[in-house]
C-alpha cells in the first residue's frame, strides 16, 4: 500500500459550478424533451431553452478560465499520463476522493459541454421546416448550409444522449462499485478528498 | 498560322464551356420528378408561410387570405402525388438532389398515409380558416404535425 493522507472535508464545488451544473441539467432536458416532441405550440420554448444553455456554457467557459482551481480547464485537464494512471486504480473498491474533477471524469464533462456548444451553434443556424420557424442565425446562411446545420443540429443531438448516460452511469458506478456518493457534493459543494 | 491554331484552340474551348450545361441539363425521368415535387412543395410552402405567420402574430390575420390559402392547400393535399415519385428518385439514387428515403418505396402505404394526414389537415384548415385567429392556430398546428410526421420518417435532413 502506497501512503495515504487522511481524507478531509472541503468545498470543492464552488456555487457557480452548482448552479451553472443544476441549471444546465434543466435547460438541456427540458430543450431535449421539447425537440424531441417539437410542435407548432412547443417550439419556441426549445428556441429559449437553447438561448438559455448558450448563455450558461458561456458563463461556464469563462469561470473554467477564471474560477476557482477545480472549476479551472488547467486543473482539471491534465494529460494522457494521468489519464492512464487513474483509469488504472479506477476499478479499486474505495473511493477516489478525488479533490475536483478526476482526469478521466473531466474528459467527459468537457465532452459534454463541447457536445451541447455544438448544438447551440448548429441551433442557432438551423431552421424548422414543419413549423416554418427560423433560428436566429439562421437567416444570414444559404439554403443549402441551413439545412447542413439543421442536420448536423440532429446529429449532435444522438451523441449527447449516450454521453448523458455515461455521466450518470459514472455516477451510479462510484456510488454502488466505489461507495463514494458525487451527487451530494454537486449540491451542497462540500466533498471528503484527500491532498497529495 | 499561329493565330490560327490559337482561334481553333479558343473555338474549342468555348464550344466546350457553351455545350457542357447544355449536356448536363438533360433531366433523367427521375431527376423531372424531382424537380416537380419540390416545385409542388415550394406551392406548399408559399400558401402555408402566410397562415404560420398569422398564427405566430408575424403578419395580420385575413379571413380572406387564409380560406384562399387553406383551399389552394387542400386542393394540393388532394392530388394523387404517386407520379412524382418514381422508383430510383430517392436520395441513395440522386444524391445532392434529393432528401427522400428509400424507405418511402419499401414502406409505400405508410408514405401514402402521412399524405392522407396532411389532407386531414387541410380539411381542418377549410373549416377554421375563415373563422378568426383562435380557430386557425390549432389548425396551422395541425399542419405542423402533419408537416413533421412526413419528414420526420420519409425525408433525410440534408441532401
Amino acid at each position: 500500500m502506497s501512503k495515504v493522507s487522511e481524507p478531509v472535508r472541503e468545498r470543492v464545488w464552488d456555487p457557480l459550478v452548482r448552479i451553472v451544473h443544476w441549471s444546465l441539467v434543466i435547460t438541456v432536458v427540458a430543450g431535449f424533451l421539447i425537440g424531441e416532441n417539437m410542435s407548432f405550440a412547443n417550439i419556441g420554448w426549445h428556441f429559449w431553452m437553447g438561448y438559455a444553455t448558450g448563455a450558461l456554457l458561456l458563463i461556464r467557459i469563462i469561470w473554467g478560465f477564471v474560477g476557482p482551481a477545480p472549476a479551472r480547464f488547467s486543473h482539471m485537464l491534465t494529460g494522457p499520463r494521468q489519464v492512464i494512471d487513474y483509469a488504472k486504480t479506477v476499478r479499486k473498491r474505495s473511493p477516489s476522493h478525488w479533490p475536483g474533477h478526476n482526469p478521466l471524469g473531466a474528459l467527459s464533462a468537457v465532452a459534454l459541454w463541447a457536445v451541447l456548444a455544438g448544438l447551440v451553434i448548429t441551433g442557432l443556424c438551423s431552421e424548422s421546416e414543419d413549423f416554418f420557424e427560423t433560428a436566429p442565425l439562421a437567416g444570414y446562411l444559404p439554403s443549402d448550409l441551413r439545412l447542413e446545420m439543421t442536420g448536423l443540429h440532429d446529429d449532435l443531438h444522438e451523441i449527447l444522449v449516450p454521453l448523458v448516460f455515461l455521466h450518470l452511469g459514472a455516477i451510479a458506478f462510484y456510488h454502488f462499485w466505489k461507495r463514494e456518493n458525487l451527487i451530494r457534493p454537486m449540491i451542497t459543494g462540500w466533498k471528503w478528498v484527500r491532498r497529495d | 498560322m499561329r493565330t490560327l491554331i490559337m482561334k481553333s484552340v479558343a473555338a474549342l474551348a468555348l464550344t466546350a464551356t457553351v455545350s457542357a450545361p447544355i449536356a448536363m441539363a438533360a433531366d433523367t425521368a427521375e431527376e423531372k420528378a424531382v424537380k416537380a415535387r419540390r416545385g409542388y412543395f415550394q406551392v406548399v410552402l408559399i400558401n402555408a408561410g402566410p397562415l404560420f405567420g398569422m398564427a405566430k402574430g408575424d403578419i395580420d390575420y385575413d379571413a380572406e387570405a387564409a380560406s384562399t390559402a387553406a383551399a389552394n392547400l387542400d386542393a394540393l393535399a388532394g392530388m394523387n402525388v404517386l407520379n412524382m415519385y418514381p422508383a430510383g428518385s430517392d436520395k441513395p439514387s440522386l444524391p445532392g438532389k434529393s432528401r427522400a428515403q428509400d424507405k418511402i418505396w419499401s414502406d409505400l402505404d405508410g408514405f401514402i398515409g402521412k399524405f392522407q394526414d396532411f389532407g386531414k389537415a387541410t380539411d381542418g384548415l377549410v373549416a377554421a380558416a375563415g373563422n378568426g385567429l383562435d380557430a386557425l392556430r390549432p389548425a396551422v398546428g395541425a399542419l405542423g404535425a402533419s408537416c413533421k410526421g412526413c419528414h420526420d420518417n420519409y425525408r433525410d435532413k440534408d441532401f
